[in-house]
């Protein structure tokens, strides 16, 4: 039902819309809150479960992350950001058709790669951060040399929108989500389309790689998270919860042991998937709507940090899920972020009304910048 | 890999050929040592290193003095330089990253078989072996060469093939001998044409031990297994013997010399001989007792539990499966071509095979899709179970017994930083940093693929196979492509060249009706949005619909599709 969705090719990308509830959205409102979908939080384990819900109840980060530049040049609403693994870059990807390439140290806009024919919904670095490659609902994933700017290979394959794309560790593979229910594995070097997975049985919303590339976790509308062995294609593990919500994006931790859900009743949970079970829940956001990631922060202390429709970022520790800070600034839907490798450093990225990509760091940090 | 999830069954051995990787005409294989690499030594001197995990070609090296046909190649510990040895009696030591050719030596024979020292991260010694002489230890960095004693005399000592045997043209005499260095290279173990294994030390060259095997044919090959506790000998009397490795990792050498003091009552060879008793211990033997086949390269599984030798009968591509304890799992057969090299993977169940067509045949376990994992509550059965509900089973139960009985504490410490290292490679030390992988740089879409891929017909043959990875590529629009000089093969190709390369280069699976029909749909499908769009991509959904519902291959080839 969700994949033959015909919608108005004009319009942003796919990820900037509303989770198509079993209401109809009219076309005006594309941008526009949903109406409430039937996945409420149903409050079992979410607020009362643990104390933290709420926000700042004493717990706080040390010291606070303040804002530290806005980078403004997108036309259209703002879908995803990315720092290189070298932390020397920024990419941004907008429903504006183009992508942005920023200095991390100087602010300044590197690259600006013009390509694809319809927004774009996700952006992915190699691990030698010289390539990107792009994920649109025009079909294809894109992948762009940084240095110069150049589209280098389009791959195609996919029957409806592209909704994410991540490189594995070892660069020689892109993974890609799509409308169209399945996850693609592409060879780099020849663009081939390796593998076709089977993955979901509504629009693919995220996918991930673990840190040796042996595993792919993929995550979906349909409330799934599906664990998929890269080198064969088999599906190793389906992690699901009982009220099953849909899943707006999947992560690895870093050491590929956990995987990081979120989901559309406000909730994000950690998830150990060998054995199926959660094991930390976080809350105090507000995601409902939108495919909003989320990420862990490790550089200096445990966070996780995501964005939330109340135009805020949120900051969780990671052990006692409190709220320890709340980034305000953004004038719409925050629907991207990401943590610098290595700095303390955090980019994020909003919708049509703000179109800007804001870069946090903690306080005393920006003496160290210039 | 994180292999507890991973269905532990999967763990075992090969049964069927996934694929085949075609380029040129290859003779000789040898994984890198997590198994990502597969470098082929191929017979116009040229050495392809293959992406084992997407199957595609990673790296070519070629030099112009380097033109004779490839007889073996084999990888430095960490997977920076390969060595090849070729028919012109030359040795080429490779760098893999850059693919520059490093050093280059001509011996007086041509080496069948190549070892570089594995102690060391940057190897300048190798251990060669000749077709028909004693093996020699080479350095490559002066070309001096040390030859290897083959046989021991009464009087104890190591001697070198006795002058008189020497033919009359003063070549030297016919003693076939296989070598090969112990896990950490301090310790080469001999086995010579008297059926007798020789350990000599690495640095003094001189006879430790001597270990005879029954029947005193001559030794073929002799290889260790990975973690260096089990050796296997294949002879002439068609037999492969399994040896335990008694001595230590580290500090053989000590060992063997403390033992070798300890027998001082013992003169000669029968002191070698109580040495070598204590050093290996014959565990198997294997044979096929029924057609008396000649083995040819053996080898062990990656974690030494299995033993596979092929047959060397010409016209016969037959692999032969064994476990450690002798009982014989399995008999590969393959296409009728002879094989002239095998290779386990370090750690997956996979055999690499070359057949003396050129083609490296990869053969697979056949993989079946664990159902139970697309929901967690299945659970695979083995056989039907009768299901015996309970008396309350299907009574209406108000909401409230549906509550979750479980409670989840959420306060533990959950690690997500740290790693676990992998135990299959416990032995890695931290001082050199190794090469998994070659960096993947994308070849650059051409301009023109544009046109050829509107304009192309449906070519389902298969040596249009080449066209479809390029013509998946579509350029959407006329923005100008500069091509970057990113291609990697020596010189700098154009963008049509690149595509002549890949003609050569393909990676194919076995043709399989659906997998066909898929690539003709990939080349039929034009992505620019138009009516004529429309119309293929209605049949490409479906196609896609198909291909995604049908699990079970109908052949024994998982198809591009799963």
């Amino acid at each position: 039902m969700l994949s033959q969705i015909s919608l108005p090719i004009s319009l942003a990308s796919e990820r900037l819309k509303p989770k198509p509830s079993a209401v109809h959205n009219p076309p005006e409102s594309k941008l526009s809150p949903a109406m409430s979908s039937v996945y409420q939080p149903n409050g079992l384990h979410s607020s009362d479960a643990e104390a933290g819900g709420g926000d700042g109840d004493g717990a706080s980060i040390a010291p606070p992350y303040i804002l530290r530049e806005t980078l403004r040049g997108h036309k259209r609403a703002i879908s995803s950001v990315k720092f290189s693994p070298d932390g020397a870059l920024i990419a941004s990807a907008s429903a504006d058709k183009t992508l942005r390439v920023w200095s991390s140290t100087y602010f300044s806009l590197h690259e600006e790669l013009v390509g694809h024919d319809e927004g774009i919904s996700d952006v992915s670095f190699s691990s030698d951060s010289r390539y990107v490659c792009s994920a649109s609902d025009d079909r294809t994933v894109r992948i762009w040399d940084v240095e110069t700017g150049v589209q280098i290979k389009t791959l195609a394959g996919h029957t409806n929108y592209v909704f994410c794309c991540c490189y594995n560790p070892q660069s020689n593979m892109i993974a890609s989500g799509s409308f169209d229910e399945t996850v693609r594995v592409w060879d780099v070097k020849s663009g081939k389309c390796l593998r076709v997975l089977p993955a979901h049985s509504e629009p693919v919303t995220s996918v991930d790689f673990n840190r040796d590339g042996s595993l792919i976790v993929s995550g979906s509308f349909d409330g799934l998270c599906r664990i998929w062995d890269s080198a064969t294609g088999h599906c190793v593990k389906t992690i699901i919860d009982d009220d099953s919500p849909p899943v707006s994006f999947v992560k690895f931790s870093p050491n590929g042991k956990f995987v990081l859900a979120a989901t559309l009743d406000s909730t994000l949970r950690l998830w150990n998937f060998s054995t199926g079970k959660f094991l930390k829940t976080y809350t105090g956001h507000e995601n409902s709507k939108f495919c909003i990631p989320a990420t862990f922060s490790v550089t200096n202390g445990k966070y996780i940090v995501s964005g939330s429709e109340d135009n805020c970022l949120y900051l969780w520790e990671l052990q006692t899920r409190k709220v320890v800070q709340k980034l305000e600034g953004h004038t719409d839907t925050v629907i991207a972020v990401s943590c610098h490798p290595s700095k303390n450093m955090i980019a994020s990225g909003a919708l049509t009304n703000d179109r800007t990509v804001k870069v946090w760091v903690q306080e005393g940090e920006d003496q160290k910048e210039m | 890999m994180n292999v507890t999830i991973i269905d532990p069954l999967q763990g075992d051995f090969p049964e069927v050929i996934e694929e085949y990787l075609q380029h040129g005409n290859m003779k000789c294989i040898a994984f890198n040592r997590r198994g990502t690499l597969l470098a082929a030594g191929c017979s116009d001197g040229s050495c392809v290193i293959w992406d084992f995990e997407t199957r595609g070609i990673a790296k070519e090296l070629r030099d112009k003095d380097c033109v004779a046909p490839i007889t073996s190649v084999c990888w430095s510990k960490y997977g920076h330089h390969l060595l090849a040895s070729a028919t012109d009696r030359s040795l080429t030591l490779w760098d893999v990253k850059s693919g520059e050719k490093i050093a280059r030596v001509t011996l007086q024979q041509t080496t069948l078989l190549v070892r570089l020292h594995p102690g060391s991260c940057t190897p300048s010694i190798c251990l060669a072996c000749p077709l028909s002489s004693a093996p020699i230890l080479v350095d490559l960095n002066t070309s001096s060469s040390t030859v290897l004693p083959v046989s021991v005399s009464d009087s104890g000592i190591g001697v070198l093939p006795h002058p008189r045997n020497k033919f009359a043209d003063g070549s030297p005499p016919y003693t076939p001998t296989a070598a090969t260095f112990n896990k950490n290279g301090d310790l080469i173990y001999v086995g010579n044409s008297k059926g007798e294994i020789l350990i000599v030390d690495f640095k003094t060259i001189r006879v430790h031990a001597m270990i005879p095997i029954l029947g005193g044919s001559i030794v073929r090959n002799i290889v260790f297994s990975r973690n260096g506790q089990y050796l296997l000998t294949n002879s002439n009397d068609r037999v492969i013997r399994i040896y335990e490795n008694l001595l230590t990792q580290k500090k053989a050498v000590v060992a063997l010399e403390e033992m070798t003091s300890s027998f001082d009552n013992l003169q000669g060879t029968e002191k070698l001989k109580a040495v070598g008793s204590k050093c290996l211990i014959l565990q198997r033997e294997f044979q096929d007792a029924v057609t008396k086949i000649q083995w040819k390269a053996p080898c062990f599984s990656g974690d030494g539990d299995w033993v596979v030798g092929a047959s060397a009968t010409k016209g016969e591509h037959k692999i032969y499966i064994w476990d450690r304890s002798g009982y014989l799992a399995k008999i590969l057969e393959g296409p009728k071509e002879a094989l002239i090299d095998l290779a386990w993977h370090p750690v997956r169940p996979l055999v690499v095979s070359v057949s003396i067509t050129g083609l490296v045949y990869i053969w697979a376990k056949d993989y079946t899709e664990n159902w139970s994992a697309f929901a967690p509550d299945f659970k695979e059965l083995e056989e039907n179970e009768e299901y015996v509900e309970r008396e309350d089973e299907f009574d209406l139960v108000p909401e409230t017994d549906k509550v979750k009985d479980y409670e989840v504490n959420e306060d533990e410490e959950v690690d997500v930083v740290n790693f676990d290292k992998d135990p299959a490679f416990s032995d890695s030390d931290a001082s050199m940093e190794e090469l998994c992988f070659l960096t993947a740089i994308p070849s650059p879409d051409a301009p023109e693929q544009q046109d050829k891929y509107v304009g192309s017909s449906t070519k389902v043959e298969e040596s249009t196979h080449s066209g479809s990875p390029l013509s998946v590529d579509v350029e959407q629009n006329d923005q100008a492509i500069i091509l970057p000089d990113l291609i990697l093969a020596e010189g700098g190709n154009s963008a049509a060249e690149e595509t002549v390369g890949n003609n050569s280069s393909k990676r194919r699976r076995k043709p399989s009706a659906k997998g066909l029909e898929l690539q003709a749909d990939q080349v039929r499908k034009p992505l620019k949005k138009g009516k004529s769009s429309n119309k293929s991509f209605k049949s490409k959904n479906k196609k896609n619909d198909q291909d995604t519902n049908g699990f079970a291959p109908e052949d024994d080839v998982t198809d591009e599709c799963l």
